[in-house]
């Protein structure tokens, strides 16, 4: 079973982007964030030097110019601050790095959903609708994202035994039982333990008779599928365990439910997104949806709109120097101060009463 | 590195400045002339921080231009009254050179070849034998009215209006000047070009390795060309934007563009500062094509500017700029010269990238 490789990118490589932390921008790789970070965020605005650092911008302003910087350039406005060290995806903090990947995951469902709204394919899983949905019905969230928890332990335990069975682990009994329906795709389909983006996948498994998964969280039949055109935007929850910051493949970045997997709501808990009731799911999704996205998401736009119309005072200067040839539209709106191509200001000066020449 | 400090002149002129000159074999001694009507004669006092006043010599007339001559004693001098003149700075007596039928706008002294240039508003250039003080100049005229003029070791450059630029060179004047009957002969330029600025030159200046020169316009715009009339050497030619700002957009955005008043080459490492209407003086390195400074803002536009022989100084005049709409323009009071002591390596470029 190859991989099915689609126009866009599936949430894994999303989230493996590396991004900038002063203005959300996701990047190929990490280089080229660094230098996105030097140029846009790092750079005197009086020589144009491109420092490492906001720290070392800093020091470079002090020194050099005598002059102090009061915040990082063309930053969103909650992530001005030079208190934090940034270099790269270093030094980033952990809360602003679960609500980056709770947005991309956000945004990545709400596209998804638009796409199947759009093509009016159902999502994977819905297809027949029918048979064998009815059997899962009666799972509920948790016990999908505990089942999920489990498979994530087996896959990480068969990596780290180099691909063998696992060794058999102390697991509360009603668990074993889902352990065990989750292990069989493991072993049965091969690639299911050598794609790291499967093996990172919150999905549950392949499951026999059910080829695809559900979409996250939501049990297949107790929600209509998307066919008819008229269907509501967003329908499917963007509700999504917060994810590790890396791959997620490693057991210990885990969030401690994954391992505890308490049978009660209450390992769901403190995270935005997961709800844990049906209920909630729906209502948290109409309010994701609809709202168009989170704070941060305004905050991006709103950035953009202002870069788009007008770049930032005192870079322009130290970039014409460099770029001469950049004919842009911007001439139309330039204002001289002195505009007379014919006649020069001292000639104007010289016909003023204050500079008449004395008769001699 | 020495540190760089920047001083204030405690008696500047009372009205707009029209230009400031360091002296040739001085580093300490540089001259202001002022539509105040006076020429200033300052000179920085080693070790401390300040140019005191020596002297001044009040004309008849607002002066539109300054330069030294052969050496610190020397001056002559652009008037509003059309006049020409030779200032002796030690005795302060004054000869009047040649008189235009205009006003003179601009002088410029050629040390290699003892001559003086000036340009007048009537259209010409007066080429001076300043070894032959009482002998009459040679008048060359011009298709339109000169607005900036700068020597070279061996050219002279003059931008027009209607972006006229004509570039004479100077052994070929002084052998007219020395003829037998200098009125006669028929002098024509070197070259002819029309300025890569397509609004109203402002000020030239000259390479000081004879190479080439920079132009600046009213539009917030620097070009920087050569001498030399090779395909090569005129494909190196450019252009960039300079001293504009970003207008608020409440304003309608866009940029503000400030003239670029002044334009003067560092005599060492042949880098270049330009002054403009918004205040700012930058520093550019010509070979790289980049800003290497940029000095924090004056109160007012920048009118002049002038590197002392050695490059250790930078004189900066600063007065209110005439801008469009002013009819009670006033700036009594308001100039100022700075005077900047520049670090070792402060005005020194990287070469070319």
């Amino acid at each position: 079973m190859g991989k099915k490789k689609r126009g866009h990118p599936d949430v894994e490589e999303l989230l493996a982007r590396p991004w900038c932390y002063y203005c959300e921008r996701d990047f190929e790789d990490l280089k080229l964030l660094i230098s996105h970070q030097k140029a846009k965020h790092f750079k005197c605005d009086r020589c144009g030097k491109r420092l490492n650092t906001a720290g070392g911008l800093s020091v470079h302003m002090n020194q050099v110019h005598k002059e102090a910087l009061d915040k990082v350039e063309n930053a969103l406005a909650n992530r001005q601050g030079l208190d934090i060290e940034i270099f790269g995806m270093e030094g980033v903090p952990d809360d602003i790095v679960q609500q980056h990947n709770q947005r991309i995951i956000t945004n990545f469902y709400t596209a998804q959903a638009e796409r199947h709204a759009a093509t009016g394919n159902p999502p994977p899983g819905h297809a027949g609708g029918q048979g064998p949905a009815k059997k899962i019905k009666m799972e509920t969230p948790e016990e999908l994202k505990k089942r999920l928890a489990d498979h994530r332990a087996k896959v990480a335990q068969i990596k780290a035994n180099g691909g063998t069975l696992p060794v058999p682990v102390v697991v509360p009994k009603s668990q074993q039982q889902q352990q065990q329906q989750a292990q069989v795709p493991a072993s049965v389909s091969p690639v299911a333990g050598q794609s790291p983006a499967q093996g990172a996948s919150p999905f549950p498994p392949p499951q026999p008779g059910f080829p695809y998964p559900p979409p996250v969280g939501v049990m297949p039949g107790a929600f209509p599928p998307p066919v008819q055109p008229g269907v509501v935007v967003g329908a499917y929850p963007p509700v999504f365990p917060p994810r590790p910051t890396t791959g997620g493949t490693t057991l210990p970045h885990m969030p401690p439910y994954y391992n505890g997997g308490p049978p009660g709501g209450g390992g769901a808990g403190g995270y935005p997104g997961a709800a844990s009731t049906v209920d909630e799911l729906v209502s948290g999704a109409a309010r994701q949806g609809g709202g168009g996205g989170d704070e941060i998401d305004q905050l991006i736009r709103a950035a953009e709109q202002g870069q788009g119309s007008k770049p930032p005072p005192g870079a322009r200067a130290g970039e014409d120097a460099g770029a001469e040839k950049k004919g842009k539209g911007k001439d139309k709106h330039m204002r001289m101060v002195y505009g007379d191509s014919e006649v020069s200001p001292e000639e104007k000066m010289a016909l003023l009463p204050r500079y008449a020449v004395a008769a001699a | 590195m020495a540190p760089s400090t920047q001083f204030e002149v405690s008696q500047p002129p009372n009205d707009v400045i029209s230009a400031v000159v360091f002296a040739p074999d001085n580093t300490n001694r540089l001259l202001v002339s002022s539509w105040d009507r006076n020429v200033y004669l300052y000179e920085i006092a080693e070790g401390t921080e300040d140019a005191t006043l020596l002297n001044k010599f009040e004309h008849r007339a607002p002066i539109l231009d300054v330069c030294f001559g052969a050496n610190g004693n020397e001056a002559y001098t652009a008037g509003l009254d059309c006049s020409v003149k030779r200032i002796d700075l030690s005795s302060g007596e004054q000869t009047v050179l040649s008189t235009h039928e205009k006003p003179v706008r601009c002088v410029v002294y050629s040390p290699q070849h003892s001559m003086l240039i000036s340009a007048s508003w009537d259209h010409t250039l007066h080429v001076h034998n300043t070894s032959a003080p009482a002998s009459t100049p040679i008048t060359i005229s011009l298709p339109g009215k000169p607005h900036a003029l700068a020597a070279s070791p061996s050219k002279v450059v003059v931008a027009m209006t209607a972006r006229l630029v004509h570039i004479y060179d100077l052994p070929a004047l002084a052998a007219a000047l020395s003829s037998a009957d200098p009125a006669s002969a028929t002098i024509t330029p070197w070259q002819q070009r029309e300025s890569s600025l397509k609004f109203l030159t402002r000020a030239v200046a000259c390479m000081p390795n004879d190479a080439g020169y920079a132009t600046s316009s009213i539009e917030g715009r620097v070009a920087v060309e050569w001498f030399e009339d090779t395909a090569e050497s005129q494909a190196r030619k450019y252009a960039f934007k300079c001293h504009r700002q970003t207008a608020p957009e409440e304003e309608g955005g866009g940029d503000v563009v400030y003239p670029v008043n002044a334009l003067t080459f560092h005599p060492v490492y042949g880098t270049f500062a330009s002054g403009g209407g918004d205040g700012t003086v930058a520093l550019w390195d010509a070979e790289a094509k980049r800003r290497m400074r940029q000095y924090q803002k004056f109160p007012d536009s920048v009118a002049a500017l002038s590197f002392s022989n050695n490059g250790k100084y930078l004189a900066i005049g600063v007065c209110r700029g005439f801008e469009t709409g002013m009819e009670n323009f006033d700036s009594e009071g308001r100039a100022k010269v700075f005077i900047r002591e520049l670090g070792e390596t402060e005005a020194k470029g990287k070469g070319p990238k």
